[in-house]
């Protein structure tokens, strides 16, 4: 599926935003799901649809077809948290609800997502949409399969290279520079 | 990496991941305990650890392809397209020869910040369906289309009431709330700012949502809004 044309989308083109929804639908409801599917799975439909209404009203402000799809997958994400932190917050608010959760020893309920532990969660939209951008353009193949085949999805050193056709000493190689790149995009230091 | 940089590193990666065996985490921690600027150097990798599991899924979901957009928010989107960014220049300049009215009224609505929100609560057309329509002004009207318009809406819905409003969330709530029970019920907004004239019918074997576009003048697309309804409900 191509990306659509942007002209046309800001000039509110019908048939332009169809092409444009159905490009950027598995981006933001994956996104919406990454963030809710644990806690409010009801909500990610509705989330990732809300997060393309943003998108629409944020569209002029967007320079590059390429900044499309990070900048909604932004939004879901954000949105996804502020309806996390909305809901858990009046779970535990004033005593209104009562909830039938085991509060843990913080006062958090045990289904209660860690609120702020994602580096991620703190970055407005903008900031988050281009550190995105700027990850997908650096990590280059296979830098990035080998960071998510040991962080997300718990390879070791051995399987890696198996599954990758890499030696078993490039793996550590490859997961280094990753995460150096990663360090210099998403890093407070330099960004901040 | 130099071959001891290189070892720390490894180690590190395997204890981070709870992947290190136990020969290989009394290594690490010996290394932690001689060298005390690896403690600092852990910390860093653990916080770049964390950061990777985050954003690595985002990244992971902007490649992703397989699911397929549902038809039934196409109509919703479109409808926010069309109130956020106006209608695309091209249908507007086709409309000029024959929509003439209709262009008056938008440019004189387009300077005005205010809104207006007309609802005919509902009516019961005898042995129809119970039908309630609104109007929407996300940007204003002048007395004189306001009034025209509500009339023509009157003279298509008879025995109908009025209300005003001036928020679009109020529309969504009354859009989206429907009456208890099976009975067939209609809902149709004029959406002045989009040019559209919407129908919600509820209580059908399936929900129906139809967008009527004003392409000539409202009188003839609430006519078209009327007949699909009648056709929709004729059981």
């Amino acid at each position: 599926m191509n990306p659509p044309d942007l002209h046309a989308l800001k000039l509110g083109d019908e048939s332009a935003w169809d092409a444009a929804f159905d490009w950027l639908w598995p981006t933001v409801f994956a996104v919406a799901q990454l963030k809710l599917q644990p806690f409010l799975p009801d909500e990610v439909e509705d989330t990732a649809i809300e997060a393309l209404e943003e998108l629409v009203a944020k569209v002029r402000s967007v320079n590059s077809v390429e900044e499309l799809k990070p900048l909604a997958a932004s939004i879901a994400h954000n949105r996804g948290v502020s309806l996390l932190r909305n809901r858990f917050a009046k779970k535990r608010g004033a005593g209104k609800t009562e909830s039938l959760d085991v509060p843990a020893e913080d006062g958090k309920a045990k289904d209660e997502p860690a609120s702020g532990d994602s580096p991620l969660d703190s970055l407005a939209e903008k900031e988050l949409a281009a550190r995105l951008q700027k990850s997908l353009a650096e990590l280059k193949p296979p830098q990035g399969e080998i960071l998510s085949d040991f962080f997300l999805h718990g390879l070791r050193y051995e399987e890696i290279a198996k599954k990758r056709g890499v030696a078993v000493g490039s793996v550590g190689v490859y997961l280094k520079r990753g995460l150096e790149a990663m360090r210099r995009i998403w890093g407070q230091e330099e960004n901040s | 990496m130099n071959m001891n940089n290189e070892r720390f590193f490894n180690l590190a990666m395997k204890v981070i991941a709870h992947q290190a065996a136990d020969v290989e985490r009394a290594e690490f921690d010996a290394l932690l305990a001689s060298q005390s600027e690896l403690r600092v150097e852990f910390a860093r990798l653990e916080t770049d650890a964390r950061v990777a599991k985050d954003a690595l899924p985002m990244m992971d979901a902007m490649e992703a392809t397989a699911r397929e957009f549902p038809a039934y928010a196409r109509q919703r989107l479109q409808t926010k397209v069309r109130q956020t960014l106006g209608r695309p220049v091209a249908k507007q300049e086709s409309d000029r020869s024959v929509a003439w009215g209709w262009r008056w009224i938008l440019g004189l609505t387009v300077a005005t910040a205010a809104v207006l929100f007309v609802a005919l609560p509902i009516f019961r057309a005898p042995g129809g369906p119970v039908i309630g329509v609104a109007m929407l002004d996300t940007v204003g009207a002048v007395r004189t289309s306001d009034t025209n318009e509500t009339e023509i809406l009157k003279q298509q819905w008879r025995n109908s009431t009025f209300q005003s409003f001036d928020k679009s969330d109020s529309l969504e709530n009354w859009e989206t709330n429907w009456p208890e029970g099976n009975k067939v019920t209609a809902k149709v907004v004029y959406d002045r700012a989009a040019g559209e004239v919407r129908v919600s019918l509820h209580g059908l074997a399936k929900p129906q949502q139809r967008t009527f576009v004003i392409e000539r003048d409202l009188a003839a697309t609430i006519q078209e809004a009327n007949a699909f309804i009648q056709e929709q409900t004729k059981h």
